[in-house]
């Protein structure tokens, strides 16, 4: 009986098809074309396989369009560097869209090689300039990698070190001193700029020390970071070590600076990342004659005297962006890893 | 003030050492000695290995603050002398650090910070029309921060384009990150001549905006006319678009991140149930994301607080070298007075001092406004 009523239920029930016949041919193809690009409507219903790869192609041409958004302006930089802007002529790089009209690499440019900018940037950028007498942009690069690699590597070795006591050891007052230093985080650096100015000035350090001392004592957020990661190592390595007759110091050589190697690295590239790209630290507290400014600083002094000439200043820029973009790429797996590990964190 | 911070530290550092040394000096009768050994090894390693970390923080940062605190009830400027004579002098009782003209008015810059005004650049000597300082350096700084929520929509939609599992996502994350490794004067030096006013950008759209005056008009001017609010509008939609584009990489790896984490039972369970994509977006993900979102409204309101280098790079500044009032961040005038003195050349670190307390204090207290808001909604 109940089995007799369902199947007349189904029977009763139109099917698909059938429902379809209600339609106007107009509004049946319609639906089959939509039906086609993924969309289900009355008439037709769209395939999962179908709605999944219309999807997908709609993704990739949205992320594509904006890969080229990132990318773009990039590649007008390094196009830019190489257009051929000595005769004064602003309104060249200004129409550029993807290569200068008149470029160094063509065969009417006969003022040197296709590397013409970067000879100016790098031979004559800073002759017209009234700061730094036998300054050049070399100096600034090399002013730039010690302040880049010297902090960065001390600092993160303190910042560890930091990070394995607050992580693994057991002391008197651990907690305090920790969220001691966490408070730190909220101070702005700008609201306290004028009194490290005097402090800085007070010890005799406003040449290249401002941009080496102060980040050999490492950095709170990076001891932050490694500590979480400290967090996620077995505790009983470290047991382990002791029970052998393995001293502290010795435990962080040996055991913590190898295990954490991935945290300390991401940690220490981002800084070496930020310390490469420190315009303001130079600006506020190393003079502009002084020779000891780091790369930014010197693109900044360098600029003023090319206002009509921006071609060497855009050659100036990619030496600026270069190294970055390619230690990124070498290490953008343990970079955006680190980051995404941050993110699920908080 | 900052000898007491320092010496608290040390009270701790005795503490910690002191009964345990004395326990290492005593002669080996108690058995337990092992166990004493552990912890005298533990914390002397435990503070030596934060000492480095300890001290900068307190150097650099807490004296700093103390330092900055207390000069900016003084009038020390040009940074003349020793700066720890100065303080000195300050506690021997010499009230003439607190003399402006004679008289004792040791809230001489914070009154002057409040009421400061700064006049247009407008032709004619007639035409000036004054207008609060910090206001309207204020009042740029907060616009600069339209960026944070076009930002993170963008990121959003973004994030969730990579999380479906199509091949290359990664790829995707990598592209989109560059602009934040890229240092911001290569970007605002190539910027500034894409939008200018033959630029790509105004090509694109066909327009003749005046995205950037150019350096060799002069600084922006106001006064002509128009109120204050409505000047260089167009001038400070670059920085927006600018920082939106090169934070974008970083919101979206967080974003990214914060997705995979989303519960994929819950959103299953929820497809099964017959909701749609949209509903499940709203309800099973943004629930789940809210903790990332928090975190990067936080952090981007106190990063947007602090801008500085990018109007000062993009736009000229006025003829002495100081900030544009149509343009720059408040910290800017940090600089303009702290360091430059105000294009004097003696740079007034009271004055950048008592600039800086008040940057601070509003900072902090907008991140206490996100925090109580965030502690309502979960009631």
């Amino acid at each position: 009986m109940e089995n007799n009523e369902m199947q007349n239920a189904v029977v009763a029930q139109p099917t698909f098809e059938e429902q379809a016949h209600q339609y106007s041919s107009f509004r049946y193809a319609v639906g089959a074309v939509l039906a086609f690009f993924g969309f289900s409507s009355k008439t037709h219903r769209a395939s999962k396989k179908r709605q999944k790869l219309v999807g997908d192609i709609f993704t990739y041409i949205i992320l594509l369009f904006g890969t080229f958004l990132m990318v773009y302006p990039f590649w007008w930089m390094l196009a830019g560097s190489f257009a051929d802007t000595s005769m004064g002529s602003q309104a060249l790089l200004e129409s550029m869209i993807w290569w200068p009209t008149n470029s160094t690499f063509d065969a009417g440019f006969t003022k040197g090689e296709f590397y013409y900018n970067y000879e100016e940037l790098f031979v004559r950028g800073f002759e017209t300039s009234v700061y730094a007498k036998g300054f050049s942009y070399w100096r600034a690069l090399g002013n730039n990698l010690i302040y880049s690699i010297v902090p960065v590597v001390v600092g993160v070795i303190t910042s560890a070190s930091a990070a394995f006591s607050f992580a693994k050891i057991q002391w008197i007052g651990r907690n305090k001193v920790f969220f001691f230093l966490l408070a730190a985080i909220m101070v702005p650096g700008p609201s306290i700029m004028t009194a490290q100015y005097a402090m800085y000035s007070s010890f005799g350090m406003l040449n290249a020390l401002v941009l080496i001392v102060p980040g050999l004592f490492g950095s709170i957020m990076t001891a932050f970071f490694i500590r979480q990661f400290l967090f996620g190592l077995p505790t009983s390595i470290i047991e382990a070590a002791k029970i052998d007759g393995a001293g502290y110091f010795r435990i962080f050589c040996g055991f913590i600076l190898p295990l954490a190697m991935p945290a300390i690295m991401a940690q220490g590239l981002l800084s070496f990342m930020g310390c490469w790209n420190n315009y303001m630290g130079s600006f506020i507290f190393i003079p502009n004659n002084s020779e000891w400014i780091n790369l930014p600083h010197a693109m900044y002094i360098m600029d003023t005297g090319y206002k009509n000439n921006q071609g060497p200043v855009i050659a100036a820029s990619v030496i600026c962006v270069l190294p970055v973009i390619i230690l990124f790429a070498c290490f953008q797996k343990l970079i955006i890893g680190s980051l995404m590990l941050t993110g699920s964190k908080e | 003030m900052e000898e007491n911070i320092t010496a608290t530290a040390d009270e701790q550092a005795v503490e910690a050492v002191v009964p345990v040394a004395t326990e290492e000096t005593l002669p080996p009768k108690k058995k337990r000695k092992p166990i004493n050994q552990q912890k005298l090894q533990d914390n002397l390693w435990g503070w030596t290995f934060c000492v480095p970390l300890l001290f900068g923080t307190i150097l650099f940062v807490y004296v700093a603050l103390v330092m900055a605190l207390l000069l900016s009830f003084t009038n020390y400027s040009s940074f003349a002398g020793n700066v720890w004579d100065y303080l000195g002098k300050m506690f021997g009782g010499n009230d003439a650090v607190f003399k402006f003209d004679g008289q004792y008015d040791p809230l001489h810059w914070y009154r002057l910070v409040f009421t400061n005004e700064t006049y247009s650049t407008a032709v004619t000597q007639e035409e000036h029309v004054a207008i609060n300082e910090m206001g309207a350096y204020l009042f740029n700084t907060v616009f600069y921060m339209i960026g944070i929520p076009i930002g993170m929509i963008l990121s959003m939609f973004f994030a969730v384009c990579m999380s479906r599992d199509i091949k290359g996502g990664n790829v995707f994350r990598v592209l989109y990150y560059i602009p934040c490794v890229a240092s911001t004067i290569s970007i605002v030096y190539t910027f500034r001549i894409m939008f200018s006013t033959a630029g790509v950008f105004n090509q694109m759209f066909g327009s003749q905006t005046p995205w950037i005056q150019l350096p060799d008009t002069g600084a922006l001017r106001w006064g002509d006319g128009d109120p204050f609010w409505r000047q260089g509008l167009i001038n400070k939609l670059v920085i927006i678009i600018m920082s939106v584009w090169k934070g974008l990489g970083g919101t979206i790896i967080l974003y990214v991140a914060g997705l995979s984490g989303v519960n994929a039972a819950t959103k299953e369970a929820a497809q099964i149930d017959g909701a749609n994509g949209w509903t499940i977006f709203w309800k099973v993900t943004m629930p789940d994301l809210y903790p990332t979102i928090f975190y990067n409204i936080v952090t981007s309101v106190i990063g947007g607080m602090q801008i500085y280098a990018e109007p000062e790079l993009f736009f000229a500044t006025t003829t002495s070298g100081g900030p544009n009032v149509c343009t720059s961040g408040y910290v800017s005038l940090i600089w303009w007075y702290g360091i430059k003195g105000g294009g004097s050349g003696a740079g007034r670190a009271s004055q950048g001092a008592a600039y800086g307390m008040v940057l601070a204090v509003i900072i902090f207290f907008m991140t206490l406004f996100q925090f109580w808001l965030d502690s309502r909604k979960k009631d």
